[in-house]
């Protein structure tokens, strides 16, 4: 009876990895209801992920682990083959975890692992595909998904496999906010009218707090049941700027950072030069593509942070590549009063060529002038001083993202253009992302920032622009921006 | 290059159908050299361009294909000095009427070639041959589709490591960048562009490797393919129709194998022999014809 009550339950479990001095979980014990929706929050490195994985012997790590992981009163090690599948694994990157071309072939290829005979396969395809509404781009290219159809993708193509558990590392971490809504609206009709129970790891639980049936909060290696829904609910919001530098640093910095702030004020009375402007840009990619901006009128004043928000697709990359001087406009031209720029793409993974942390920083040595002192000084600032000898891909999203940052300031850009830099970033991160550009902006580094972070916007820019079918829709100062805004506020 | 047409001959019928249909007539056509059956193949050819791409881009088309006959028909009497028709001579060479017709036939069975690759582009589209493959070699399928899948994304991924190297070499000063752009630092960072694409793509294969994993890779024995096209009885009967067809237009090619052009032509008839041909070529065309006709 209680077998099948309790859907997940953890039973004094430790895991320790290989070479590590500490238990990342110790003794914790922990039971999800059937048909629950529970949540699991904790800080990065808690051990989140570790703690979904172990259910899933499939894709455990390597580890002592002792205790026991029961899936409806059997223990996972014992379940194989067909039985593994009734614990379905969403990962977080949408990417990543798409295996095959076409949207057809990827809802089938669970299936085709476990041999399911071709009729019954049909069966279930058709079924997922009308519960998640995919008829329309069942024959698209998987590579030319947005990102929130492809994470949909990853939940309809385990969903087809039948679980009776669903386990969901940050799977939402990737998305823009309205898909990460989307996403969680499918989520919750899966729970609700299927009856799955979910189990859903994050950093930002205010985004699912009202789905929720349940909340775990995972601290030190053990977890404790969170009794009161209602303070998931509440955003922890970015500090305002204004707060951030009474609490944060020393005092002479908070002084540098008002000034800084000050003195972007009165550069916009004083009318400085433009460090970016362009006047009817007309751009596509292709020649028989869409135009993705069409007479786009944009000014960055030099020193200022400039944010670009908007819908997925709207153009923000595109306009970020064109200042950037990587692709020029058909119509129209991206003039830049500053030559010396860097460029953040939206994955750092795409700046790491070093085997470590302090090569990494050294790599541009050559192209910055810069020395070995220099980059020991931005390892201290980065938060990065004790991980030197890691390699990047050992360090987590949030170190990724700084290192990347550092790599960029380290051969000293006058104007910085950043894709989405808090992307899949916990709130520590983001709040120290924002402190390095508040720092390069005191240094009178330019910056235009394109993002969905909206109170990251609030928390760093001086103006925001929102783009919209192909132009900017406005651009303002960032308080008269969200005072205005009915909907589009943090 | 022009979208994939949405409906065509064959759009209804099981892949292996116009696949054996659309090999039977590239090895039919590169096969034959005779002047009426690669004739026909380029009229079957021409008129399926007509009726599925438009008469105009077919036209358009003409521009370079008339020439290339008209170029080879005159360059072969250059080279083969037989015949029995002399037509006249340039500067002391004898220009036969039989050669300039061999080159012309050669010419047109290239010609009709090319142009029915590509209307086995449109028949055949690249997913319906991949699945072909699937039936056969659920293996094979599954590599394809994966590399299928990778290669966009590396593309992608490398312009934007190389877009973010050059863009921040615009930080260096003239010496420095002068170092880099010369030809030994483009290629260093070529080099090292390609070694960061590669860590990228294996640090997201392991997340790939447990995502395949989570949903089952190795559990059974045996896999089983999903096959998006079911292979039913009328697909059988097309099947049939169209080996017998062929079977027919190939003894027809067989027997006209015996044709030679020198030192002169055999006779081309008895000409009924030649409507297999043309049903077989023009085929195509009428199948197209009638599918879009259901709606017109």
């Amino acid at each position: 009876m209680s077998d099948e009550a309790v859907a997940l339950a953890y039973d004094d479990v430790t895991f320790r990895y290989p070479g590590a001095c500490g238990d990342v979980l110790s003794g914790m014990s922990m039971g999800v209801p059937a048909g629950a929706f529970a949540l699991l929050v904790g800080g990065t490195g808690s051990g989140k992920s570790t703690l979904l994985s172990l259910a899933k012997p499939q894709i455990a790590p390597a580890g002592d682990r002792t205790g026991q992981v029961r899936v409806f009163g059997r223990p996972v090690d014992d379940l194989d083959g067909n039985e593994a599948c009734k614990v379905g694994y969403v990962f977080q990157d949408p990417d990543n975890q798409i295996v095959c071309d076409s949207v057809w072939h990827e809802m089938a290829f669970g299936l085709e692992n476990l041999g399911t005979p071709q009729g019954e396969m049909r069966r279930r395809v058709a079924e997922a595909c009308y519960f998640f509404g995919m008829e329309s781009w069942f024959h698209d290219d998987t590579d030319a998904l947005s990102g929130g159809r492809k994470q949909l993708l990853a939940l309809a193509s385990t969903l087809v496999m039948q679980p009776r558990v669903l386990l969901l590392d940050e799977p939402t971490a990737q998305l823009d906010p309205i898909a990460a809504r989307n996403f969680l609206h499918a989520l919750f009709r899966v729970n609700r009218e299927l009856g799955c129970t979910v189990v859903v790891a994050t950093h930002e639980p205010e985004l699912m707090a009202d789905y929720a049936t349940c909340a775990f909060e995972l601290e030190d290696g053990s977890v404790r049941p969170v009794d009161d829904l209602g303070c998931l609910r509440r955003a922890a919001a970015l500090a305002d700027r204004g707060v951030a530098m009474l609490s944060g640093g020393g005092s002479g910095d908070a002084d540098a950072s008002v000034d800084g702030r000050v003195s972007g004020s009165s550069a916009r009375a004083a009318n400085v030069p433009a460090a970016v402007s362009a006047q009817g840009v007309w751009f596509r990619y292709g020649r028989d593509d869409d135009w993705v901006l069409r007479g786009l009128d944009l000014e960055v004043r030099r020193g200022e942070v400039h944010a670009l928000v908007g819908g997925n697709g709207c153009g923000k990359s595109t306009l970020l590549a064109l200042i950037a001087g990587t692709r020029r406009a058909q119509r129209g031209e991206v003039r830049s009063a500053i030559s010396a720029k860097a460029i953040l793409p939206q994955d750092p993974k795409a700046l790491f060529a070093e085997e470590c942390v302090r090569d990494e920083l050294m790599e541009w040595a050559h192209i910055g002038g810069y020395g070995v002192d220099d980059a020991q000084g931005m390892m201290a600032e980065l938060g990065l001083a004790d991980r030197c000898g890691l390699h990047p891909y050992d360090l987590s999203g949030g170190q990724r993202q700084m290192l990347a940052l550092g790599k960029l300031l380290l051969v000293r850009p006058r104007l910085l253009l950043l894709d989405e830099p808090t992307k899949g970033l916990d709130r520590a991160a983001r709040e120290h992302v924002a402190d390095m550009i508040d720092a390069a902006r005191r240094d009178g580094v330019t910056v235009v920032v394109s993002t969905h972070d909206l109170a990251f916007v609030r928390r760093v820019a001086d103006r925001v622009s929102l783009m919209f079918d192909g132009e900017l829709a406005c651009t303002e100062p960032v308080d008269e921006f969200f005072r205005n805004n009915l909907f589009y506020r943090p | 290059m022009a979208q994939a047409l949405r409906h065509t001959a064959f759009g209804t019928m099981h892949p292996a159908v116009p696949a054996v249909f659309l090999a039977l007539t590239l090895g039919l056509t590169m096969f034959t050299p005779h002047p009426v059956l690669a004739a026909l193949s380029l009229a079957g050819a021409l008129a399926y361009g007509a009726v599925a791409r438009g008469i105009r881009s077919t036209l358009l088309a003409l521009r370079w294909q008339l020439p290339l006959i008209a170029l080879l028909a005159c360059v072969n009497p250059l080279f083969a000095h037989r015949g029995s028709t002399l037509l006249f001579s340039v500067l002391g060479m004898p220009v036969y009427a039989e050669s300039i017709l061999y080159g012309a036939s050669m010419a047109v069975m290239f010609v009709a070639s090319v142009l029915w690759f590509q209307a086995s582009r449109d028949m055949l589209p690249q997913d319906k041959m991949l699945s072909l493959f699937g039936n056969a070699l659920p293996v094979v399928s599954l590599m394809i589709s994966m590399t299928m899948r990778l290669i966009p994304r590396f593309v992608r991924q490398g312009h934007v490591i190389a877009d973010t190297q050059d863009v921040a070499l615009s930080c260096a000063d003239a010496g420095a960048r002068r170092a880099e752009i010369g030809r030994l630092g483009l290629m260093r960072r070529r080099m090292r562009q390609s070694s960061v694409l590669m860590g990228w793509a294996m640090e997201d294969s392991l997340e790939t490797a447990d995502a395949m994993r989570a949903r089952g890779w190795g559990a059974a024995a045996r896999r089983t393919t999903y096959i998006r096209y079911r292979f039913t009885l009328r697909d059988a009967i097309g099947l049939l129709l169209v080996a017998v067809l062929g079977a027919l237009c190939i003894a027809v090619a067989w027997r006209s194998s015996s044709f030679s052009f020198y030192p002169s032509p055999s006779p081309l008839g008895p000409w009924p022999c030649y409507i297999p041909h043309a049903v077989w070529m023009f085929a195509p065309a009428a199948l197209h014809v009638y599918e879009r006709s259901v709606f017109a």
